[in-house]
C-alpha cells in the first residue's frame, strides 16, 4: 500500500490514529474531573513531544532505505553526545572524534549494504580509539577514558547501528516499525501493569519506581503484540512458529527493560536525574531511547539466524565492483 | 588507581537555548570544529583586510588563567584579541560579550556560542552572582577571558573610564591581567558604520599585572580598574616600535 510493506502501513496508520485520538481522551478525563492540574500539564507536554517525535521516527523509515539508515546514524550521534556530556568524556576530544568517526563509518557500511565492513568496524574502531588515546601521553585516567569511549561506541555505534543495517532487508521497514512500536509500548505496559499489580520492587536501588508486577505484565502484553505483528511479517517462513514468535516477543520485552535499567544505573552512578533536556517532558534523547539499545542486536541476530537480513538485496551498492 | 570521577558538562541538564547563554557552557566536538574554522577565517581576514600587526605577544602568559583587557571601539576588538592568542590556547579563551547584544535572540546566541565562544554579561542585571560565576569559571577551568572594562564601545574613539566590575574577577587571585591597546579599530569599524573599512590594525600587548595582593572589596576593585586604565593608556601613548 503506497509502496509500503502492508504491516508498516497498518502500524503507521495505527500510530496516526492513536495520536489523533489522544487529545479526545485527555478532554474526556478532564470532563470527568480525573486530572489534577500538574498531571494535566505533564500529559500535554509529553503528548506534544510525541507529536514531533513520532513523525521524526517514522517518516525516515517509510521514505527510503537510506533515509532510515541516515536517521539511525543521526540518532546514534545525538545519543553519544548526551552520554559524552553527562560522563565528561566529551572533554577528551580525540576519543570523542574516534567514536563519532566509528558511528559515521557504521552508517556508511549500512548504507553500502556491506556486512563485512559493518562487523569489522567494531574491532577496528576500538583499536583506533585506544591507540589515539595514547597521544595525550597522560596515563592517569587512561583506563577510564578509553573504557567510557569503548562502552559508548558499543552502545550507540554498534548496538544502535543494527537498526540502520536492518533497513537493508525487504521487510526491514516493517520489522523496524514493529520493534519501535513494541519497545515504546513495553514502557507504557510496564508502567500501567506496575500501577495495577506492582507490589514488590524490581531493583529499588537502580530504579525505585519499577516493580516485578510491571516487568511481568509488560513481558506478557508486549510479547503478545510483537508476536502478532511478526507473524504478519514472516508469514509462512521458518520463523512463523509459535515458539519462535513467543521467544522473539519475550526477548524484545526483556532486552527493552534491561536497556532501561542499564541507563538508570548509569544515571545513578553519575548522580544526574536526566541525561539531557532535549525533549520537553521526557528529558534527554537517551532517557527516551534507552530501551532500544539492546533490542536491535537481539532482534537482528535472531531473525538473521533463521531468515537472514537483506539476503535477496544487492550488496556493496556504492563500493562494489 | 584513583577512584573514578565523572564530571558532567557544566551546562548539563539545561535546555539547548539556556545552555547557549549559560556561563558554565562547555564546547563539545561540534563547537570545537566551528570555533576552529571561525578562528582560521578571522585570522586570514584580519591579516589580509586589516594588515593586523601584533606587538608584545611575548607578554602573553603561557598557561591559563589570565585576562586580556583592552580599549573598546568596534566589533573587531574581541575577535582580534582572541586571534592574537596561540592556537593551543584557543579552546580556553572566552570573550565576555554584552548579553543584550550577543545573546538576545536564539540565532545570535548560537553564533556567539558556536563561533566566538563568548560568555554573556548582562549589563542591566549583572549582579554579584554572575560575577562570582565568572570568577569561578576563570579560576576553575582555568580559562582566559577577553574583556573590555569600559563596558561599551567608545562613540568617539577615545578611551573611556574603566568600570570596577572587572576587579571582582581578579582581586586577591593569582591571575595575571594583560593590558592591550588596539590601534585603528575605531577608524576601521566605528559603532555607527555597518561594514568595516580596510584600515590597518595594530595590537599592542603590555606586560601582565598581578592583583593577588589587592583586597577583594570595592576599594580594591576600584584600584584595579584605575591601574589597568593607566596601563592601557600607556600602551596607547607609547611610541611605535
Amino acid at each position: 500500500m503506497f509502496g509500503l510493506h502492508p504491516v508498516a502501513f497498518w502500524i503507521s496508520a495505527g500510530i496516526v490514529a492513536v495520536l489523533a485520538l489522544t487529545p479526545l481522551i485527555f478532554l474526556a478525563l478532564e470532563r470527568a474531573g480525573k486530572l489534577s492540574p500538574a498531571l494535566r500539564t505533564d500529559l500535554w507536554t509529553r503528548y506534544k513531544s510525541w507529536l514531533f517525535l513520532a513523525p521524526l521516527m517514522i517518516a525516515p523509515l517509510l521514505i527510503h532505505r537510506l533515509t532510515a539508515i541516515i536517521g539511525v546514524g543521526i540518532l546514534s550521534l545525538l545519543c553519544y553526545r548526551e552520554f559524552a556530556r553527562a560522563t565528561g568524556l566529551f572533554r577528551h576530544r580525540a576519543i570523542s572524534a574516534v567514536v563519532a568517526l566509528g558511528i559515521l563509518l557504521l552508517t556508511c557500511a549500512a548504507a553500502d549494504h556491506w556486512y563485512g565492513f559493518f562487523v569489522a568496524l567494531s574491532s577496528l574502531t576500538i583499536s583506533l580509539l585506544v591507540i589515539v588515546a595514547l597521544f595525550a601521553d597522560q596515563p592517569q585516567g587512561y583506563i577510564q577514558r578509553v573504557a567510557l569511549g569503548v562502552l559508548a561506541f558499543s552502545f550507540f555505534g554498534v548496538c544502535l547501528g543494527h537498526y540502520g543495517y536492518f533497513a537493508n532487508d525487504k521487510a526491514g521497514q516493517a520489522f523496524l516499525l514493529a520493534i519501535l512500536l513494541c519497545v515504546e509500548l513495553n514502557d507504557v505496559f510496564a508502567y500501567c501493569t506496575g500501577k495495577l499489580f506492582g507490589r514488590r520492587k524490581l531493583a529499588p536501588q537502580t530504579s525505585p519506581n519499577k516493580t516485578i508486577g510491571g516487568a511481568i505484565g509488560a513481558a506478557i502484553l508486549t510479547s503478545a503484540l510483537f508476536a502478532t505483528l511478526v507473524h504478519q511479517i514472516v508469514d509462512g517462513t521458518a520463523l512463523d512458529r509459535h515458539w519462535h514468535l513467543l521467544a522473539l516477543g519475550i526477548l524484545l520485552s526483556l532486552t527493552g527493560q534491561f536497556g532501561d535499567l542499564v541507563m538508570s544505573s548509569i544515571k545513578r552512578d553519575l548522580g544526574v536525574k536526566d541525561l539531557g533536556a532535549t525533549i520537553p517532558g521526557h528529558g534527554g534523547l537517551l532517557d527516551r531511547f534507552d530501551s532500544l539499545i539492546f533490542v536491535g542486536p537481539a532482534m537482528f541476530h535472531y531473525i538473521g539466524y533463521f531468515l537472514g537480513v537483506g539476503l535477496d538485496q544487492p550488496v556493496r551498492i556504492f563500493t562494489g565492483p | 588507581m584513583d577512584e573514578w570521577q565523572y564530571k558532567p558538562a557544566g551546562d548539563h541538564g539545561l535546555k539547548p537555548e539556556e545552555s547557549l547563554r549559560s556561563l558554565r557552557r562547555e564546547a563539545g566536538l561540534v563547537a570545537t570544529l566551528t570555533q576552529s574554522a571561525w578562528r582560521l577565517a578571522v585570522r586570514a581576514y584580519l591579516r589580509g583586510y586589516h594588515r593586523l600587526r601584533v606587538e608584545g605577544a611575548e607578554h602573553l602568559p603561557k598557561q591559563p588563567p589570565f585576562v586580556m583587557v583592552a580599549n573598546h571601539s568596534s566589533h573587531l576588538d574581541a575577535i582580534t584579541l582572541a586571534a592574537a592568542l596561540p592556537w593551543r590556547l584557543r579552546q580556553s579563551a572566552f570573550p565576555i560579550a554584552a548579553g543584550d547584544v550577543f545573546f538576545e535572540t536564539p540565532a545570535v546566541a548560537l553564533f556567539s556560542a558556536m563561533m566566538l565562544n563568548a560568555l554573556p554579561m548582562w549589563r542591566k542585571s549583572c549582579g554579584p552572582h554572575a560575577m562570582k560565576q565568572l570568577r569561578e569559571r576563570l579560576l576553575g577551568d582555568p580559562a582566559i577571558f577577553v574583556l573590555f572594562p569600559e563596558g561599551t564601545r567608545s562613540r568617539d574613539g577615545r578611551l573611556g573610564r574603566f568600570k570596577p566590575g572587572l576587579g571582582m574577577l581578579v582581586a586577591a587571585a593569582a591571575v595575571p591581567v594583560v593590558p592591550c591597546y588596539l590601534h585603528g579599530a575605531f577608524a576601521a569599524c566605528p559603532p555607527d558604520k555597518k561594514l568595516p573599512r580596510p584600515k590597518p590594525l595594530l595590537l599592542r600587548i603590555g606586560a601582565p599585572l598581578q592583583f593577588a595582593g589587592v583586597n577583594n572589596e570595592r576599594a580594591g576593585w576600584q584600584e584595579i580598574a584605575g591601574r589597568l586604565e593607566t596601563a592601557v593608556a600607556a600602551l596607547r601613548d607609547s611610541s611605535p616600535s
